[in-house]
């Protein structure tokens, strides 16, 4: 009797809906979700992937000024089997690229991952032979932070971006997130239109144009079920 | 430099750096004054027939071209001379001008006892880039040497462990720091990615390390090793 | 030249022979016979993800038992090309790509590389910008150092003095921060001048850190020095003889421990260093614990350093003021023609180098740091960038340092050494 039999549509249960129903909450699965996800979230270990400059920052992030430990996240695992947060800090160059996959890899579920950094979230400013452009197109990245380095407030924002992930989570919908199939994972899906609608109330400079054009008002609710 | 030039070697990533073309770079046989530096001085007057060129550079550091057939007797007699004694090997590179001219091999030499410093280059053409390696001189040279090897492709005789240093051992897209290759490398991003998951993780036990856990007396296979699991 | 020879004798290890060399002292009684077992070396491999390697640096060991039998370094792991990227922009725009090679000192990189750019265009700068970059020198010594200290000190199981430093280590960064408004990535400098003067009341806030830096010093000094703990695990450690480092490449603290009295600063001196009163220390045995006593020693240095720096600090303008090399201010281009003109030339195609090549070694915090520039003539991007970099031939030397030591002596002598992967895989 495992996690699959009594979620919904998991596994070969004969048992229509499992224990949790049909996916909707209810009073037990919010219950038990709440719990769930505030042990998860205020108990993080994470496993520092540092390699360049951000690894000094994340350093910084844990020493005495900024303090990691408020968060729970004070013990950094350097054994992937212990860790359940990636931060992958520096730049990440091809020959890294398996390591850091194989770390992921080692790393068991529920695990998140935190791109630190312009060069793991997008090569930075080495558009090079040897660069990977982007740590998402090795591992699937749930956060990233940008900044050359971020400061550590900005790493601890990016990890409280986490902490508010995890709380959105749920056991109903268990398999979906922990789902690293990269074709639904690796990249967000969001069309032109739904990245403006989000961007909007920020102001996006590189639609300047297309919002002063709006009418007053007319900033769009970002449509749901935006991002899985 | 015109505005289309400087443009150009900013967005023109695509192909290798803009070739030195007015660079004269190279000896020329010219000789400047080389006073002030006895090294040079008796450089010239013992191997006056290796030295193709002379010059003082930045106001005053000598650079000498020598012969790059004779680079280890040269260097040798600079490292065990009483009035030289260039003890230190402060740094070994290497410089493509680019558009097909010889590659250069810098020596940078500094003596400890007598406060002296003294570049050295040898000329090597495209298509001979061989060099005896100086290693046995001093031991500084093995890291610095491979990394010439592996950015330039320039090969070092007799050197004790010529093989990549800063590339994955098996990276075939050429030598980068050649003016020739691109910046973004050769291969497109997705092969270079799809070469790179394809690495495996233990495959840095290359040939020599695989037998360095080996007893000859052991016929058991070592974990890690091409016997083993990996 | 002045120098000190640092020798601590409390607890020495008795063992030890009057030249350093470690004498065998065997834990069992000699007349136990080794029992004749069939054994096989084993070969494990540290890193590169690894919290004491300092870096993604990969460690491949052959181990019998305990001890170590060869240990072959493995770099790259980091490559990030910054020499060839030099190739492609200007003399200023690679100002900001020298913070990010060591990322534990980036103003001495910064100020390494526009002082080799500016040897080779033969530009003397203001005595005011002399004196401010052997401020931000002498800072950015201390601020590595004080990470050396911390993950050394850690990576032997000493968590306070990581914490002590790293608190210090912010203050500094508060400073970077004041001074060039980035923590790490500061691209403080520009060729012939600095990327602005500093901001009133800088100068007060580095006084106040270096009056009350020692104390913090001290603490961890009283925690380290004499402590049984980490005597026992660095002294005897990783020694070399003097022939043999200067052969290997070895520079810096790394060196000085072994005697030798090489330092740039006062072999090769640059931006007035023979007229400041420091002294260089310098070791005996060459081991681990030398190496540590040598860079705290230099930290104490470099605060004198910083007193006479700020006493002699003068007044006038910080960059050269020659349009053709240092921008004009915005109001003089605002109103002048000739000025902007000069702006748009030096932000549109930069400053053109005359021919030659150029190679500048400075004292950087981990040894001799060296930037050869090559250049043609009129050309505003370098032909060649190569940086000298002095973790890379330190690195160099661990397997002859390691062998036939314990693992956990492999870990400190690989701290030791004060690494940083940066600079190494440029």
């Amino acid at each position: 009797m495992g996690l699959r039999d009594v979620l919904p549509g998991g596994g070969t249960s004969s048992v229509t809906g499992g224990m949790f129903g049909d996916g909707s909450p209810t009073f037990l699965t919010s219950k038990i979700d709440w719990i769930i996800n505030w042990s998860r979230r205020n108990s993080l270990w994470p496993m520092p992937f540092g390699t360049a400059c951000c690894a000094i920052e994340m350093m910084a992030s844990a020493a005495s000024n900024y303090d990691l430990a408020r968060f729970g996240m004070e013990r950094m695992s350097f054994s992937p089997r212990q860790a359940d947060v990636l931060i992958c800090a520096g730049r990440v160059p091809y020959k890294l690229a398996p390591v850091l996959r194989r770390i992921w890899d080692q790393m068991p579920q529920p695990k998140w991952c935190v791109s630190m950094g312009a060069c793991a979230s997008s090569g930075g400013v080495f558009d090079v032979y040897s660069m990977v452009q982007g740590i998402d197109t090795i591992i699937p990245v749930d956060v990233y932070v940008p900044g050359c380095p971020p400061r550590p407030e900005g790493l601890i924002y990016g990890l409280m971006m986490i902490q508010e992930k995890i709380r959105e989570e749920s056991l109903s919908r268990h398999f979906e997130h922990r789902a690293e199939d990269p074709s639904s994972v690796a990249r967000p899906h969001a069309n032109d239109a739904q990245v403006v609608g989000l961007t909007g109330p920020f102001g996006n400079s590189t639609q300047q144009e297309e919002l002063s054009n709006k009418e007053s008002g007319a900033t769009e609710e970002p449509p749901e079920e935006l991002i899985p | 430099m015109t505005l289309d030039e400087t443009k150009a070697g900013l967005d023109a990533v695509e192909e290798g750096p803009h070739p030195s073309e007015r660079s004269t770079g190279s000896s020329d046989g010219k000789i400047d004054d080389p006073d002030g530096h006895p090294s040079v001085v008796a450089l010239l007057l013992r191997f006056g027939d290796s030295v193709s060129g002379h010059r003082v550079s930045a106001g005053t550091q000598h650079v000498v071209w020598i012969d790059s057939a004779r680079n280890l007797e040269i260097l040798h007699w600079l490292r065990d001379d009483q009035d030289h004694q260039y003890d230190m090997i402060s740094d070994i590179t290497a410089v493509d001008y680019g558009a097909g001219r010889p590659i250069d091999v810098v020596y940078q030499l500094f003596s400890t006892v007598h406060k002296r410093a003294l570049r050295i280059r040898c000329e090597l053409p495209l298509d001979g880039l061989e060099i005896d390696s100086i290693v046995e001189l001093w031991s500084a040279a093995n890291w610095l040497e491979r990394e010439i090897y592996d950015l330039f492709g320039v090969t070092f005789r007799k050197h004790p462990d010529l093989r990549r240093i800063l590339m994955p051992h098996d990276y075939e897209e050429g030598h980068p720091l050649r003016k020739d290759f691109p910046l973004r490398g050769r291969f497109s991003r997705a092969e270079q990615t799809r070469r790179a998951l394809d690495q495996s993780v233990e495959h840095s036990y290359i040939a020599e390390e695989m037998d360095l856990g080996r007893d000859p007396q052991q016929a058991a296979p070592i974990i890690g090793t091409k016997d083993g699991d990996g | 030249m002045s120098k000190r020879t640092v020798e601590f004798n409390v607890g020495r290890n008795p063992e030890m022979g009057v030249d350093g060399s470690v004498v065998d002292s065997p834990i069992l009684p000699f007349d136990m016979p080794e029992p004749d077992l069939g054994t096989e070396n084993m070969l494990i491999n540290i890193g590169p993800q690894h919290p004491a390697t300092h870096g993604v640096l990969r460690l491949v060991c052959e181990l019998d038992g305990e001890t170590v039998k060869r240990v072959i370094p493995h770099i790259g792991y980091l490559h990030s090309s910054f020499e060839k990227l030099g190739e492609y922009r200007t003399w200023n725009q690679i100002v900001t790509l020298t913070d990010r090679i060591d990322y534990l000192a980036p103003l001495i990189y910064n100020c390494a590389y526009v002082m080799a750019v500016e040897k080779l265009m033969e530009i003397e700068v203001t005595e005011r910008c002399k004196v401010v970059r052997v401020i931000c020198m002498e800072i950015d010594r201390i601020f590595s150092h004080l990470l050396w200290l911390g993950t050394t000190a850690i990576d032997v199981g000493a968590f306070t003095p990581f914490l002590y430093a790293f608190q210090e280590r912010e203050r500094i960064y508060k400073l970077h921060e004041a001074f060039t408004g980035a923590r790490i990535t500061t691209s403080a400098t520009r060729v012939g001048g600095m990327m602005a003067d500093l901001p009133e009341g800088w100068t007060d806030g580095l006084q106040d850190f270096i009056d009350t830096f020692l104390n913090t010093l001290d603490e961890i000094d009283r925690l380290l020095t004499r402590n049984q703990i980490h005597i026992g695990r660095s002294q005897g450690v990783g020694a070399i003889s003097a022939e043999e480092a200067i052969n290997s490449g070895f520079t810096g603290a790394n060196l000085r421990a072994c005697g030798v009295e090489y330092d740039v600063r006062k072999d090769q001196p640059y931006y007035d260093y023979e007229t400041y009163d420091f002294e260089i220390p310098v070791g005996k045995h060459g081991d681990c614990y030398d190496r540590y006593l040598c860079r705290m020693e230099e930290m104490r240095q470099s605060v004198s350093l910083l007193r006479q720096a700020l006493e002699r600090l003068p007044g006038g303008p910080i960059d050269v003021e020659d349009p053709n090399i240092s921008l004009p201010s915005k109001t003089d281009c605002m109103s002048d023609m000739e000025s902007m003109i000069h702006h748009f030339k030096l932000i549109t195609e930069g400053i053109p180098a005359p021919e030659g090549d150029c190679y500048m070694a400075i004292e950087g915090s981990k040894g001799e740091l060296g930037m050869y520039i090559v250049a043609e003539e009129g050309g505003t991007k370098p032909v060649r960038w190569r940086i000298r970099p002095p973790s890379f031939v330190n690195l160099s030397v661990l397997p002859k340092l390691a062998e036939e030591h314990l693992v956990s002596d492999l870990i400190m002598i690989n701290a030791s050494l004060d690494i940083v992967l940066g600079e190494i895989d440029r």
